[in-house]
Parts: structure tokens; C-alpha cells; sequence
């Protein structure tokens, strides 16, 4: 049995939580906090497998009470679990120390395995979270790095192009048309001065935009 | 050229002319001279001829008397010694006194019987020469003469004969002979180089000769008889007698053989028929003899006569050669001074004319052609006044060209012609007479002036001085009326105005400068700030006045006045004076009280910020409420949905679809209600600051826009609070306007921190636009993102010009927190 501790100042959120985590059969939920100093007194108190923690609270807030847990009791993974979907929320929230994020929009869906995953030590993000992170990562490697010069929208092709998707996946990905890709990816090689695919894969490994 | 060469011509003839006569004076003389010889020559014949003639008749009468003599008849008679001896020397007595070569007797035979030589070795006695002419001629009784070589003593000599008669007989006993030498009479001959003197026989044997070589020789070819005569007769011995080769060329002229001219004259001897007298004259040597004196005179005289001639020809030749030059050079001047009046005349850029008398015009200028629009052939030979306007035609024909004729000059008359296009120029017309040597008046010689621009300009300025005259009275009540209107202004405005000199002093204040600072305008004029108002006051005004002045520019500054102990804030302008030549000569101030003013914009203020404060709390509220009170239940209602679907997806598949449907509505409300918090408020903003929130807001103004947003950002403190919401709002605010007016393909926005200032640059590269004339709505834009800036201390800057983008920046000490 996986115990597991929700925070979230709602009650009705937390009791649709608990449905969820409680129906998975092998997790029990052995806390619950409405906020963040409760979240981290639970913490203390009932040692659970898993903390589930909402960014959005009284008293302190997610981040901090990751902060403090991280601090406190580092054994303990905790699963973010949020109504923001804005990456710079993933980002701060992994890298102040949560080893997974999922709005809870997705919590039906999601929230189980999320749950599994970061229990078992490993690291949960959606497609969109990792790929916000990785931009991000590569972005603060340096202090001058050529990306600098890029927008979020041309990282993000240059990131997808270079991991091998079509100008079609790229366009489903982000709602944009196919045309709008080449147009960025045309631009990407001339502010880069590269030459075709293979030369932007190769700086976005350089540039650590992409994990090899 | 042709002038000298008929000089040259001329002195050559004069030259001839002189030579020729020379030569003919030269000739006459030579002439005069060779007839003067001749006639000499002639004379001297008629001498030669008369002692020749004295001579040979000289011993006629002694021999006569000498044959009358008793001894010689005697001795013919009878023949004996005795008698001979006597008779002898007779002839001996005769011989010596006659001096004549010899004297002898013949007998009837005519042999020698007695003779003065008798004893000689060339002795006549025994000899007979009854072959003689003279014996025969005696023996007839006649007294005979002759002439010839003597055949015993070889010589020349005159014989006379005359016969010895016995006494009363008729008939001759013998011959007395006298014969005399020639000697003496060759000798009168004496040679002479020019001419040749010869006695000759009638056959023209040479019988006496000035030239030796020629005697016995003949003057003509003889022929052959008369060759046989002369050796029978022997009276020149035996010969031969050789010719001299002289041949007569006409009748005065005879040639020897070396073609000598001689001139021949002859006379006959008296009483020896046939015999000449032969003068030969030698031209040659006579013309030399004659010429040679004329030569050694008349010739030097004439070549220095030639000479001289020559030389006072070629001095006069010289003398004409360069006056002829001299009248060229000064010809060639006046034909280039004629040329050049001509010229001048033409290419004067004047209206020049001539008239002659009857007022036809003889010469115009090219100007006057130009100006007139006429060609010159066009207008030569027609009258002057063909070209006036009628009224100048009139008054020129009735009063100034007779003044002009009389007066010789004329000026200024006012003259209107008439241009070939029937346009009218008015000139100024003076002119002078033209004289020839006899003060005859030729032409006229006229200038005319174009004044109709002159005269236009004249009107035009005149018309324009009584403009300016009655515009000036105009101007001047204008200006009362505004001087009554400005000194009510200035007597009633609530502004406080002065006017300084450029030295600070007062000149002029207000009535309300008057009451705001209790004194009278005249007290003040001439008086610095510090003579009349309090250290403060006076300190304000007189920095910024002077500032003005320094500046020369105008200043817009608020002074702070403190009334009846409250403090008065006064918008100043102030400006520089200037006079005519831009020099500044003082500063005027105008004054406005605006502490009422400026208290409800300081109120404006706090309530505008009091305003967005609370506006930005609200919509923080309404974010968060919306966000996580109706999100959260709207994320619990599709947890609830979810359940259910799971729940009947086996049992019941429309329930389930009906849930799915559900969950699907609950997804786009959220979507929305989170779409509307954000836009209300971010809350990466409150969560995270102010980095996060603009990184998050450029993304998505790049994928909403899609137009290409680079965020760049150092690293730096987190900013929160008023301060990120006002760089928030700001950077929100710039970028909404890049997407709406901009048409930018790019924008960038940089977020930096250095010197404790938090920078935010937001830069497009759009169309731009003129900061003066943005529209209400983008003005009111700005003046929002302004005023956001200045409530958090903040400046706020915008750069932008047509086609070069736009660029706001704003800056904000981060000293607060």
C-alpha cells in the first residue's frame, strides 16, 4: 500500500482525490492537509510514501512547503498537483525539488500513475511539462548562450525538429500550420546560420536542448 | 603696294631719265668736240694746203730768173770749161741762196751739163733726164714743175724747170732745174697721233707722208696700167709700190686694214693738177683725244651727279616709302577705329539710332533692332517717327526733332515706340548732331533709353507708396487699438507679466505684479529683484531670468511664492526678447498662479493610483476567485464526472457518453475560467514574480500574436508587489500595442538589472509612429504605462519614428525592498 498525502485547501477536491488514489487499490491516502503548514506538520506526522501537494494554498504555499520537505525530509517524493498549467510553474516546482507534476485537470487520468511513478523514484511530467523544462534547462545552462537570442516558439520547433518530428507533428502540437513550421524552421537556420536538420539537431544537443 | 610700286617705277625712270641725258650731254659734248677737231682738222689742211702751195711755188720765179742768167746761155752756148765754170758757179750762188738741194743745167737732150752737186758722189753731170716731164714741159717753153723721187740721188724733191733761152730766140738751148727737198715741207707735216697728213699724186702714190711707212705706198688699189705708167714715167723710182689697204666706206670715211676708221678729207694742190692734200682723221684715237678730257671730267661729274641723284632718289624713295607706311598704319588705324565706332556702335547693348536731316534713319544698333523687333534692312531708309507711338510721332515731328536740328542735342525726351508686335516701349531719348567739316549737320547720333520696366516699377512703387501710406495709417490705428488692447490684457490678466532689460532691471511689471508684491510700476522700473522683494523670491526669479538670458531660450519653470504664509505655486514662462537684429535686450515672465491647479493634480494623481491599485486588487481577487474557488470546483466536478463515466462505461454506454460530453463541457469551462483569470491577473506573478510572469506572457503573446517575441532577462532578484505589477502592466500594455498598431513581424523585450535599477526595454521592429500625433486612444495608452511608472517612481520612455520601430523603456530604482 502506497500512502499518500493530498494537500489542497479545497475540500472538495481533496475528497475526489482520496476517491481517486483510494480506488486504485494498492494506495491509501494517510493524510490530507487544507494547507501548507498542515501539509508539512502531516508530513512530519505520518510519514507517507508519496505528498501530494497543490501550489495554490494558505499559509505557505506549495512551493514553499516543497521547499521545506525537501529540506526536512527529503525521502519523501512529492507529486505536484495543481490548477496551473503555465510551464514556469513546472519549472520552479522541479526545480525546488517535486518529482512530478500534473494539473488536476488530468488528475482522474493521471494521477495514479503519477503517483506510481515518482514512488518509484522516478520523475513525472506530460509531454508538455518536459519539454517546458528542457527549454528551460538548456536556456539557463549559460549565462550567454545562442538560445538567448531565440523565442519560446522557436526554441520549441528548434527542440522538436531536432528530436526528429515532421513539420506536421510540430503543427498539430502547438496549433499552428505547417506553413508557420517551415517559416520558423527557415528562420532558425538563418539566425543560426545552420543549413538544414541535421545541423540544428546537432546544435540543440550542443546547446543541451535535447537529451542524447 | 601698288602706290609704291609706281614710286619705285617713277625713281627708276627719274634714274633712266637722268642717265640718258647724262649720256646724251656726254654725247653732244663728244660731238661738239669731234667737229671741233674736224673743223680743226679741216683749218689745218687749208694751212698744210697753203704752205704746200707757198712752197711749191716758191722757186718758179728763181728759176726763171736763174735760167735768164748769161752764164748758163753761155755756157750752153759754148760749152767749155770756161763758161761751164761760170755757170757752176751760178748754180752754186743759186744753190746757196735759194738753199735748195741742188741747182743744175741740161742741155737740149737733156743731159746734165753743169750742177751745184757736180763734185758729189751722187753727181747729175752726165745725166739725162729728158725722160723727166718737167725737161719736156720746159723744153716747150713752159716752166715746168714737178714732183718726184729722184731717180740719181734717191731723193724726193720739187723740180722746177724753165727754159734757157740765147738771146731773141724762141726756141730753148737748154734747161735751168731747181730742186728742192722735201725734207722741209714733210717736216710742216709733223706727225700727230690723230690724224695722218699725205701728199699724193693723182694715181695716189704717197709721195710726202707724216707716217713714214706709208710713203711711196698707194692710197687706192691701182690696176695694172696705171701700175705700168707710174714704172714708165719713174717718178717714184722703180717700186713696187705697195697699197696701203685703206678702202673709202662712204664719202668721208675710210677703214685701214686692222679696221681703223679714219675720217678723209682732200684737198687739191695749186697749180699740180691732181695732186692732194690727204687727211686722214683716226676716230678712235680722235674721239679718244676728245673724250678723254670730257671722260676725266664730265664722267665723274655725271657718276657723281648719279650718284647724288641716286642717292637723293632712294632718300626720297625712303622718305615716300615710309610716308606711304606711315599714311598705311594710320589708315589701317582709322579703318580699325571705324571699325571698332562700327562696332561698338552695333554691338552696344544700347538703343542707338541716326537719323539724317530729313529724319530717315540711316544706322540703328543691334539692341535698338532687338528691342524693336525689326531687322535692320527693314528699318534703314524709312522715317523715324514710322516707329513712334502717334502721340510721340506728333510731338516729335511739331517740337523735337526741329529744336534738334537747330539746338544740335536733345535729352531725355519721353518717347514711346512701337515694337513690330505692337507692344509699347517707352524710352528716354537723348541725341547729338553729326558734323561734317563744313559744321553741316550730317546725322544724328541718338541713345535711347528703355524706361517702360522703369517706368512700370515707378507707377507700380508709387501705387505701393500710397499702399504703404494708407496701410501705415492702417497699421498705426491697428496698433493703438492693440496697444489699448494689450494694456487691458495685461492690466486685467490674473497672470503676474515683467519685463526685464538684459541687465535684470525691471522694466515693466502689471497692476497684478503690482498687488501680488505691493509695489508701483514706477517704483520698480530700473530695480534688480533684490531691491524689492524678499531674499527667497528675489533668488528664484533672478536664477531663472538670467537663466533665459544666458540660454536665449524660452523656460517653463514653477516658482514657489509664499502669500500671507501659504505657498503659492506659480507656472513661470519666461522668454528672451529679442530687438530687430535677433540681439537679446531682455526677458519677459509671465506668470500663472496654479497652486489650485496643482493641488487637484496632485489629488488626480493619488486617486488615479488609488484607482489602479485597487483596480489591480480587484482583478487580483477576481483571478484568484476565479481561479481557484471556481476552478477547484469546476476540477472536483470533473473528477465527479470522470468517476461516473468510469463507473458506467460497461453498463450503460450512453451515461457514459453522457459523462465523457460532460467532462468534455467541463474541460472548456475551465479553459475559460482560467483564460479569464489570467487575463485579470496572472497568477505566475503573484506565485512567482516578475520574471516568470513576462516570460510566461511573451510565449504567449508569440503564440497568440504569432508574431516572433524574444524575452531576454539577467538574472536578479525577484520582484514582486506594486513594483511587478506596474512593469507587468507596462510590458503588457507596450506589447498589446506592438500586436494592434505595429505591424511588427518582431518584437524583443529585455529585462535587465544594473546600477539598482530594474530596466525594461520593449522593442519593435514596426512601422513607428510621430510620438506628437498618436491618436486619443494610443495617447491615453501611453499616458496609462506613464503614469503606472511614475506611481512606482518609475520613468517611462518611448522612442519611435516613422518605419524605425518603436522602443519603451522604462526605469525604476529597485532601492524599495
Amino acid at each position: 500500500m502506497i500512502k499518500v498525502l493530498l494537500a489542497d485547501d479545497h475540500s472538495i477536491v481533496r475528497a475526489g482525490l482520496r476517491r481517486i488514489v483510494e480506488e486504485s487499490g494498492d494506495m491509501t491516502v494517510v493524510a490530507e492537509a487544507s494547507d501548507g503548514r498542515e501539509a508539512v506538520l502531516a508530513v512530519r506526522k505520518e510519514r507517507p510514501d508519496v505528498a501530494v501537494i497543490d501550489i495554490s494554498m494558505p499559509v505557505l504555499d506549495g512551493l514553499e512547503v516543497i521547499a521545506q520537505l525537501k529540506s526536512e525530509s527529503p525521502e519523501v517524493p512529492i507529486l505536484v498537483l495543481t490548477m496551473h498549467e503555465e510551464h514556469q510553474y513546472v519549472v520552479r516546482a522541479i526545480e525546488t525539488g517535486a518529482m512530478g507534476y500534473i494539473t488536476k485537470q488530468s488528475a482522474p487520468e493521471q494521477l495514479v500513475k503519477a503517483i506510481r511513478k515518482v514512488h518509484s523514484g522516478s520523475l513525472f511530467l506530460t509531454d508538455a511539462a518536459a519539454e517546458a523544462l528542457a527549454l528551460r534547462v538548456a536556456k539557463g545552462s549559460g549565462t550567454q548562450s545562442p538560445l538567448d537570442t531565440l523565442s519560446t516558439r522557436e526554441l520549441q520547433v528548434l527542440r522538436r525538429l531536432a528530436l526528429g518530428n515532421t513539420n506536421r507533428e510540430i503543427a498539430s502540437a502547438y496549433h499552428i500550420s505547417i506553413k508557420t513550421v517551415d517559416t520558423y524552421r527557415f528562420r532558425l537556420l538563418k539566425k543560426l546560420s545552420l543549413r538544414n536538420n541535421a545541423d540544428l539537431s546537432r546544435f540543440a544537443i550542443q546547446n543541451h536542448l535535447i537529451e542524447t | 603696294m601698288k602706290l609704291r610700286s609706281i614710286l619705285r617705277i617713277l625713281s627708276l625712270l627719274a634714274f633712266l631719265s637722268a642717265g640718258v641725258a647724262g649720256y646724251l650731254y656726254y654725247s653732244l659734248l663728244k660731238d661738239y668736240a669731234f667737229q671741233e677737231a674736224e673743223r680743226s682738222a679741216l683749218n689745218r689742211l687749208q694751212a698744210t694746203k697753203k704752205n704746200l702751195s707757198a712752197f711749191f711755188s716758191e722757186n718758179t720765179k728763181p728759176v726763171r730768173v736763174m735760167a735768164g742768167m748769161t752764164p748758163l746761155v753761155d755756157a750752153l752756148v759754148h760749152m767749155d770749161p770756161q763758161t761751164l765754170n761760170a755757170a757752176n758757179a751760178l748754180l752754186d750762188l743759186f744753190k746757196k741762196t735759194l738753199d735748195v738741194e741742188v741747182c743744175y743745167l741740161m742741155d737740149i737732150r737733156g743731159n746734165t751739163i753743169a750742177s751745184s752737186n757736180r763734185n758729189d758722189a751722187d753727181s747729175f753731170v752726165g745725166m739725162n733726164f729728158s725722160f723727166r716731164p718737167y725737161f719736156q714741159d720746159a723744153m716747150q717753153g713752159l716752166p715746168g714743175t714737178y714732183l718726184a723721187l729722184g731717180t740719181t740721188s734717191r731723193k724726193r724733191g720739187a723740180y722746177y724747170s724753165y727754159p734757157v733761152y740765147r738771146e731773141s730766140a724762141d726756141t730753148p738751148i737748154g734747161i735751168a732745174v731747181i730742186k728742192a727737198s722735201i725734207f722741209f715741207v714733210e717736216k710742216e707735216l709733223t706727225p700727230e697721233e690723230t690724224s695722218i697728213q699725205l701728199v699724193v699724186d693723182p694715181l695716189g702714190v704717197i709721195f710726202i707722208s707724216s707716217r713714214p711707212e706709208w710713203l711711196y705706198q698707194l692710197l687706192w688699189q691701182l690696176n695694172p696700167k696705171d701700175i705700168r705708167e707710174l714704172r714708165r714715167s719713174r717718178q717714184f723710182g722703180n717700186g713696187p709700190w705697195h697699197w696701203t689697204g685703206l678702202r673709202q666706206k662712204g664719202e668721208k670715211l675710210v677703214v685701214d686694214p686692222s679696221g681703223k676708221s679714219y675720217l678723209f678729207h682732200q684737198v687739191d694742190i695749186d697749180k699740180y693738177p691732181g695732186w692732194r692734200i690727204v687727211h686722214l682723221y683716226d676716230i678712235e684715237a680722235a674721239s679718244k683725244l676728245v673724250s678723254e678730257p670730257l671722260s676725266s671730267i664730265i664722267r665723274p661729274v655725271i657718276i657723281i651727279l648719279c650718284t647724288l641723284l641716286g642717292a637723293s632718289i632712294f632718300f626720297l624713295y625712303r622718305r615716300a616709302s615710309m610716308e606711304i607706311t606711315r599714311r598705311r598704319t594710320v589708315e589701317r588705324a582709322l579703318r580699325k577705329s571705324e571699325e571698332r565706332y562700327r562696332s561698338l556702335y552695333h554691338q552696344t547693348p544700347a538703343m542707338l539710332h541716326s537719323i539724317d536731316e530729313t529724319g530717315n534713319l540711316v544706322s540703328v544698333s543691334n539692341y535698338w533692332s532687338e528691342a524693336l523687333g525689326y531687322t535692320r534692312e527693314e528699318v534703314i531708309g524709312r522715317k523715324l517717327t514710322d516707329f513712334l507711338s502717334p502721340v510721340s510721332r506728333k510731338y516729335a515731328e511739331e517740337k523735337i526733332i526741329p529744336t534738334f536740328f537747330k539746338e544740335g542735342f536733345i535729352k531725355d525726351v519721353p518717347y514711346q515706340f512701337i515694337k513690330k508686335n505692337g507692344a509699347v516701349i517707352e524710352v528716354l531719348l537723348s541725341a547729338i548732331t553729326d558734323h561734317d567739316e563744313q559744321r553741316r549737320t550730317i546725322r544724328s547720333l541718338a541713345v535711347s533709353i528703355d524706361v517702360t520696366e522703369r517706368n512700370i516699377a515707378e507707377r507700380a512703387l508709387k501705387e505701393a507708396k500710397e499702399a504703404l501710406s494708407s496701410y501705415s495709417k492702417d497699421l498705426e490705428s491697428q496698433v493703438r487699438k492693440r496697444t489699448r488692447e494689450i494694456s487691458g490684457i495685461l492690466q486685467y490678466t490674473p497672470a503676474v507679466i515683467y519685463i526685464k532689460d538684459a541687465d535684470g532691471k525691471y522694466a515693466m511689471v502689471n497692476s497684478r505684479f503690482e498687488q501680488l508684491f505691493g509695489v508701483q510700476s514706477p517704483d520698480v522700473r530700473g530695480k534688480t529683484d533684490q531691491a524689492f522683494l524678499a531674499p527667497d523670491i528675489a533668488e528664484q526669479f533672478f536664477k531663472n531670468d538670467e537663466r533665459v538670458l544666458r540660454e536665449k531660450q524660452s523656460l517653463q519653470v514653477e516658482e514657489s511664492i509664499v502669500i500671507d504664509d501659504a505657498v503659492h505655486t506659480y507656472l513661470s514662462t519666461k522668454f528672451p526678447l529679442y530687438d530687430g537684429k535677433g540681439k537679446v535686450t531682455g526677458v519677459c515672465g509671465i506668470a500663472t498662479d496654479i497652486t489650485v491647479l496643482k493641488k487637484a493634480q496632485e489629488q488626480l494623481r493619488r486617486l488615479s493610483a488609488s484607482i489602479m491599485t485597487g483596480q489591480e486588487k480587484e482583478r487580483a481577487y477576481l483571478a484568484r476567485e476565479l481561479h481557484d474557488e471556481l476552478g477547484q470546483v469546476l476540477t472536483a466536478l470533473r473528477m465527479e464526472a470522470v468517476w461516473i463515466r468510469n463507473r458506467v462505461n460497461q453498463s450503460d454506454p450512453t451515461a457514459s457518453a453522457r459523462a465523457l460530453t460532460m467532462c468534455e463541457l467541463i474541460d472548456k469551462t475551465i479553459e475559460e475560467v482560467r483564460g479569464l483569470a489570467i487575463r485579470l491577473r496572472p497568477g505566475v506573478l503573484d506565485h512567482l514574480g516578475l520574471v516568470e510572469a513576462v516570460e510566461w506572457y511573451t510565449a504567449d503573446f508569440e503564440k497568440r500574436y504569432d508574431i516572433t517575441c524574444i524575452f531576454e532577462h539577467d538574472d536578479g532578484p525577484e520582484i514582486r508587489g506594486n513594483l511587478a505589477t506596474a512593469a507587468y502592466r507596462i510590458t503588457q500594455e507596450a506589447l498589446t500595442n506592438v500586436a494592434r498598431h505595429a505591424s511588427a513581424t518582431r518584437t524583443k523585450v529585455t529585462m535587465s538589472f544594473g546600477d539598482g535599477n530594474l530596466k525594461i526595454t520593449i522593442r519593435d521592429n514596426g512601422k513607428g509612429f510621430e510620438i506628437e500625433s498618436l491618436g486619443e486612444a494610443e495617447g491615453l495608452g501611453m499616458a496609462n504605462m506613464r503614469e503606472r511608472a511614475s506611481l512606482v517612481g518609475g520613468v517611462f520612455d518611448v522612442q519611435s519614428r516613422p518605419r524605425g520601430g518603436t522602443r519603451i523603456r522604462f526605469t525604476v530604482p529597485l532601492t524599495k525592498s
